[in-house]
């Protein structure tokens, strides 16, 4: 009876909250707001904001072209397992003090699931066999290394700020994290971690794909990189997995500086994570996507290891140095 | 790294798009505009200066005779016209002008671009020759 | 069910591709502008993209000229289905200026089956708005394979 009830709880977990449909029905709302947000700063009227859900279904009812150079198996599974991999992210971060998934080093599976949709693109797009797609993935692994960098610097130093005050070493748990901010106080409050948070926010549209690091794909000098042979339902995937990561990159950004308890009751918490969210994402992407124009690749790799590399190793050092 | 225009957006997402909400608000046209054509057939006299002055030579003019006299016809394909109004400034009568109509969408079933008008052209009665007068008078 | 909500959304969301067969880039030029701040499309859900794999509708703009058809002819083959295919000003339709030339193969109709024409030289954006309605219209009616 109890393991019964055990295993329903976590299949709702991992299939209707914050499984698969609350990722799905918020990042493609996410998705239509960037887009909204964006064509308002430029003085137009946009699309609708539920504009993504009638892309997705529409891409479903589409033919698909498998070419004849494709390698199929990977072509057609390269989609799914980015799709997987950043649903099951979902389950770690916590939702201001309610946690779906206890474990100790919450921080490194996230940093490891969180590679594999960009090597999704990396894997479908040199199955496709065309000469367009293998400029798009030399692009995509350039862009990959340079964010690496900035971000785990940024999680260890905030690991080590929570840890030094409950256990005295670095701590890889979201939920430590959480329980230091309940009682110390929200991390963005403490001076020593403002840079992080900067290098954060500059992280967010390269991890996301968009403008002004989108190199590698949806560039149309390239013939939008390796989507390039995609169409149909295998392409309706690969925008719904750019439509998750924004959620969940939102999401934590919110659970690593402004996490906590907030308030006591759970429908309260999970709108404020809401609100939250669409805000992050419209300052951090669509603001971004209406004002510049597209980096190189050369010009992404110099400014990540210059910029946010020296924001994240300052707060770092100031760690370090018991700030 | 600069970053431009940072006033701008912010400022414009408090205020109304720009935006012609085209299908739903009609949008007045400039004078002088040339849009399709429009044939007068009335006042045309079949000369046929248009059809040498066209550039695109989307002009064509058919011919057939009927007991009422000849039955002149005119067709001026908008498929084929590049809006130049060479055949509107050169027509001595002034029987073309091109009037304010953008809009011209043609399917695959029907056939809207053709443009047409026919008149019925009737010669004045022949003048009698000089013999011919001289025997009546001498008569 | 799904088929309902499948149908609905192929008319919210066409993407389009731009293919320029021997232009004098006046039509396409009206085109691009279509895309900015006055005549916002992408209210009706248009988007611009790379590849002709990802597009609902295509707009051929140009006489047909000899080297292009060829590549004219595979571009619009790799399209997926349901397709509309719209062709722009009046070049397609009978060539224009450009009749009789050495170059010109003839109008798009002999090469690939055409649904929408607009007319024009170059037509006016808010004609091209009028074309696309049209074209959502056909598009409703054909269907793709599931």
């Amino acid at each position: 009876m109890e393991v019964l009830k055990t295993l329903l709880q976590q299949m709702f977990y991992v299939l209707i909250f914050p499984g698969f449909l609350f990722c799905f029905i918020f990042g493609l709302f996410l998705s239509g707001i960037d887009r909204k947000m964006v064509a308002r700063m430029q003085r137009r009227i946009g699309p609708p904001i539920t504009q993504s859900f009638y892309d997705f279904f529409k891409l479903v009812g589409k033919d698909h072209i498998i070419p004849r150079k494709a390698s199929k198996k990977a072509f057609l599974l390269a989609p799914v397992f980015g799709l997987i991999s950043i649903v099951i992210i979902s389950l770690f971060i916590p939702i201001f003090g309610f946690t779906f998934q206890e474990s100790t080093a919450d921080i490194i599976v996230i940093l490891y699931l969180i590679t594999i949709p960009a090597l999704s693109l990396v894997f479908g797009g040199s199955s496709s066999g065309s000469a367009y797609a293998s400029i798009g993935i030399s692009r995509e692994m350039v862009t990959m290394l340079s964010y690496e960098l900035p971000l785990v610097m940024i999680l260890l130093s905030i690991g080590k700020k929570a840890g030094a005050a409950i256990n005295g070493n670095v701590t890889f748990s979201l939920a430590d994290i959480g329980k230091y901010q309940s009682l110390y106080g929200i991390i963005i409050s403490k001076w020593a971690l403002i840079p992080a948070a900067i290098a954060f926010l500059l992280i967010i549209p390269a991890e996301v794909g968009t403008v002004p690091f989108d190199a590698a794909e949806a560039e149309t000098e390239i013939c939008e990189g390796p989507l390039v042979e995609y169409s149909g339902l295998y392409l309706g995937i690969y925008k719904l997995t750019q439509a998750v990561k924004m959620f969940i990159m939102g999401s934590l950004f919110l659970a690593l500086f402004f996490g906590g308890s907030g308030f006591s009751n759970i429908f309260l918490n999970i709108i404020l994570m809401i609100i939250g969210v669409i805000i992050t994402i419209v300052i951090s992407v669509s603001f971004v996507r209406s004002i510049l124009g597209r980096l190189k690749v050369e010009q992404t790799l110099k400014f990540f290891w210059t910029v946010p590399t020296a924001l994240s190793a300052i707060s770092l050092i100031l760690v370090y140095l018991k700030y | 790294m600069k970053f431009p225009y940072i006033k701008e957006a912010v400022g414009n997402i408090f205020k109304n798009p720009v935006t012609e909400k085209y299908p739903f608000k009609k949008v007045e046209l400039p004078e002088g505009f040339r849009g399709k054509i429009e044939f007068d057939e009335t006042k045309c006299i079949g000369c046929g200066i248009c059809i040498k002055v066209c550039a695109a030579s989307a002009i064509t003019k058919t011919v057939e005779t009927t007991r009422e006299g000849r039955k002149i016809c005119m067709e001026f394909n908008m498929g084929s016209c590049t809006f130049c109004s060479f055949c509107s400034d050169f027509c001595p009568k002034s029987a073309i002008h091109l009037s304010n109509e953008y809009s011209m969408i043609k399917t695959a079933d029907e056939n809207n671009m053709i443009v047409k008008g026919s008149f019925i052209n009737i010669l004045p009665p022949k003048p009698q020759t000089a013999a011919a007068k001289a025997g009546e008078k001498k008569e | 069910m799904l088929d309902k909500i499948i149908e609905k959304s192929r008319i919210k969301s066409p993407w389009i591709y731009h293919v320029n067969a021997g232009s004098c880039n006046g039509c396409d030029i009206e085109l691009i502008a279509l895309l900015g701040p006055r005549f916002d499309v992408e209210r009706f859900g248009v988007k611009l993209t790379g590849t002709p794999k990802h597009a609902d509708i295509v707009f051929v703009t140009g006489p047909v000229t000899a080297q292009t058809k060829d590549r004219m002819l595979r571009v619009i083959s790799q399209v997926p289905d349901p397709k509309v295919i719209v062709s722009l000003g009046s070049c397609p339709m009978s060539c224009n200026v450009f009749k009789g030339s050495y170059s010109v193969v003839g109008p798009l109709d002999k090469w690939v089956p055409v649904d929408v024409s607009i007319g024009g030289c170059p037509p006016k954006p808010e004609a091209m708005i009028d074309g696309l309605i049209k074209a959502l219209d056909i598009l409703k009616e054909k269907r793709g394979v599931k």
